[in-house]
């Protein structure tokens, strides 16, 4: 039984060397509208941010994502902020987002249903998304100097694409 | 059981070999290794905890299963089972999941299920490890057209304060039948639910309603009442009776931010605990106010929470909080808090946050509780940067004065390498018998790459009540070596 299960999880991590997929995925904002993943995302790239009101990294993250949308907005570079703050924090997000005049979309994952669907493991967990919907890079956590590797990132991929 | 669980992966692994050109394999792995004591250990112990989830997607279909294992020396502690497992069909406008699956009803007056990341429970009366989650084993349909949405569930919660070593009856022992439809229109949704609770012979049914939207550009509201109707008494708001009421209002105005909530919960907690109403206590991140939080009592307790925030043109923000509690268990008890932080930069590179907090809390007999802290972080050399941070609490237990002290020295290499050393005294007699005690610790993160990610810590961890995302639980002891292994693919 044993035996079976250790092939069982040797099988799932060869098959899944390929990058996963992000499926159109729809939420409402902080005015209350239904916005899709195919209405918001960037031509080129686009950036999923996963965070919460009470997660202080994220916090800390989101002035530096603000610094980021500035730079390649209208270069086909899009971020997409997802709030995955549960029923007891959720009042919290729209006037957080608005007093730290978060640029780009912000949508709401009360259920964590995307969070669990594309295995978010920590907060904040920014994902990289290219044109075709591939997932291309993941960053866990948020220190001083991130910003520049998001950057240097961005630019990478840039050029792949 | 061994039979179903070797019947899954035979199906998921076939499945996957037909059609692996087509579809996606994903998943995570959670992989931990603890070697030693917790309370009342006279030696210690080496566990192996394991939580694989695999995720088959094919178009428009999806296959998951979460299989847990723990390994431990102590008798009748540990298990292999299939936790999770759920098929879904997901096809715009029609969503269909049978198997485990997670939902939440409104704010979580009837029903919360949640999923903590990363968070293993552990007992002392079980000696076992498990997940943090609770669940819904059942099936659920979703219907969204255009402004039109609606869920129908069917299933038993799982009550996780019983490892998987227990019995189906005892950690599913409440069933729902639930139907939860919203209508929106413009920035205005409203939304009512009908839920049937039933455990052992008990038998009642419950009505939700809530409105919620935007009034104009900065304000905002949402509002929700929940009843018990078993009896029809409709307009019955006594105190024999059983309801909860929960709304909030938010204001937004350039850098300025506004939250105001409002709760008042009567005899509200249903079957073993299915729903999490909204606690209205704020949710800290520092080690000392974490741990001293108010855990909602949803049988009876009525209160208020308001949150402030201001950006400053330098990036710096101000929080302020004021949440009070109050309950009526025979005496009536408040709790209330006042907490204000300040998150500044120092220089272009340099950045520091001290908060401030005053709280009553008659439920842990903590009188005039003081807590303050400080934390800085300094970028140095490269893509290097150094945290530090001190946190400070006193309070009067029947009129003697105790203090916690909380210090981190920390060292991050980008996100890819952090480590801490955390310092703890306490002389609260709750937590130490007698005198005062010191933990120390230390704590390593290398990712590896961005599928992995390893985490070590060696030393004394200090338990208590830990709170994320929301829900509280009790972390234990620990002295000893802890080694854990995610993984994402």
């Amino acid at each position: 039984m044993k035996t079976l299960l250790i092939m069982a999880c040797a099988l799932f991590s060869y098959y899944g060397l390929t990058a996963q997929n992000v499926s159109n995925f729809e939420y409402k904002d902080l005015e209350n509208n239904s916005r899709s993943f195919n209405e918001l995302k960037g031509e080129k790239l686009t950036l999923i941010d996963f965070w919460a009101t009470w997660c202080k990294p994220c916090n800390k993250a989101i002035p530096e994502l603000n610094k980021i949308y500035d730079l390649y907005k209208g270069k086909g570079v899009e971020i997409i902020g997802i709030n995955c703050d549960g029923p007891r924090s959720i009042s919290k997000v729209a006037p957080l987002s608005k007093s730290l005049q978060i640029q780009y979309p912000v949508l709401l994952d009360i259920n964590s249903e995307l969070k669990s669907e594309l295995n978010i493991l920590v907060f904040p967990t920014l994902i990289m998304v290219n044109s075709k919907g591939k997932i291309v890079w993941i960053h866990e956590g948020f220190v001083s100097g991130d910003t520049e590797i998001i950057i240097s990132e961005i630019e990478k991929q840039l050029k792949e694409n | 059981m061994s039979r179903i669980i070797l019947s899954f992966i035979l199906l998921v692994l076939f499945w996957s070999i037909n059609f692996r050109l087509q579809a996606q394999l994903n998943g995570n792995n959670l992989a931990e290794y603890q070697h030693g004591r917790l309370p009342n250990d006279t030696s210690s112990t080496s566990t192996l905890y394991d939580r694989l989830v695999a995720n088959y997607n094919y178009k428009f279909l999806k296959a998951s299963a979460t299989i847990e294992q723990f390994n431990t020396p102590l008798a009748g502690s540990s298990y292999v089972n299939l936790s999770q497992f759920s098929l879904q069909y997901k096809l715009k406008p029609l969503e269909i999941k049978i198997g485990n699956y997670y939902e939440t009803i409104g704010r979580g007056l009837l029903l919360r299920s949640f999923e903590i990341p990363g968070a293993i429970l552990q007992d002392l009366s079980y000696r076992s490890r498990h997940y943090f989650n609770r669940d819904l084993l059942g099936i659920s349909a979703k219907y969204n057209y255009k402004n039109f949405k609606t869920k129908i569930l069917y299933g038993n919660p799982l009550n996780y304060v019983f490892p998987p070593t227990q019995s189906f009856n005892d950690r599913r022992s409440d069933a729902i039948f639930a139907i939860n439809a919203e209508y929106s229109l413009k920035k205005q949704t409203i939304g009512i639910a009908a839920m049937k609770h039933t455990n052992g012979g008990n038998e009642n049914v419950f009505l939700m309603g809530n409105v919620s939207g935007s009034i104009t550009t900065g304000i905002s509201y949402y509002t929700e009442l929940a009843k018990n109707v078993s009896d029809f008494k409709m307009d019955d708001f006594s105190t024999q009776s059983s309801y909860a009421f929960y709304s909030s209002l938010n204001y937004s105005k350039n850098s300025f931010g506004l939250s105001a909530e409002y709760k008042k919960y009567n005899n509200f907690l249903i079957g073993s605990g299915i729903n999490e109403p909204p606690a209205l206590i704020k949710e800290h991140s520092y080690k000392v106010l974490n741990r001293s939080t108010h855990v909602l009592q949803p049988t009876n307790e009525t209160g208020y929470q308001i949150e402030l925030f201001y950006t400053f043109l330098n990036q710096s923000t101000l929080t302020f909080n004021n949440s009070i509690a109050i309950n009526q268990f025979g005496n009536r008890t408040v709790f209330q808090e006042f907490f204000l932080e300040y998150d500044f930069p120092i220089s272009e590179k340099h950045s520091a946050k001290v908060f401030a907090d005053y709280a009553e809390d008659p439920f842990k007999l903590e009188e005039q509780r003081v807590s303050a802290g400080l934390s800085t972080d300094w970028k140095v050399f490269g893509n290097s940067s150094i945290k530090t941070d001190y946190e400070f609490q006193t309070f009067k237990r029947l009129g003697k004065k105790y203090q916690n002290h909380v210090c981190v020295l920390g060292y991050a290499y980008k996100s890819n390498i952090i480590c801490n050393i955390v310092a703890e005294y306490s002389d609260d007699s709750f937590i130490v018998v007698g005198g005062s005690k010191i933990w120390i610790g230390g704590y390593l993160k290398y990712q590896v790459n961005d599928k992995n990610t390893l985490q070590v810590f060696a030393g004394e961890r200090r338990g208590g009540p830990a709170c994320n995302a929301g829900i509280c639980y009790e972390v234990l002891d620990f002295k000893g070596v802890e080694l854990r292994l995610t993984s994402r693919f």
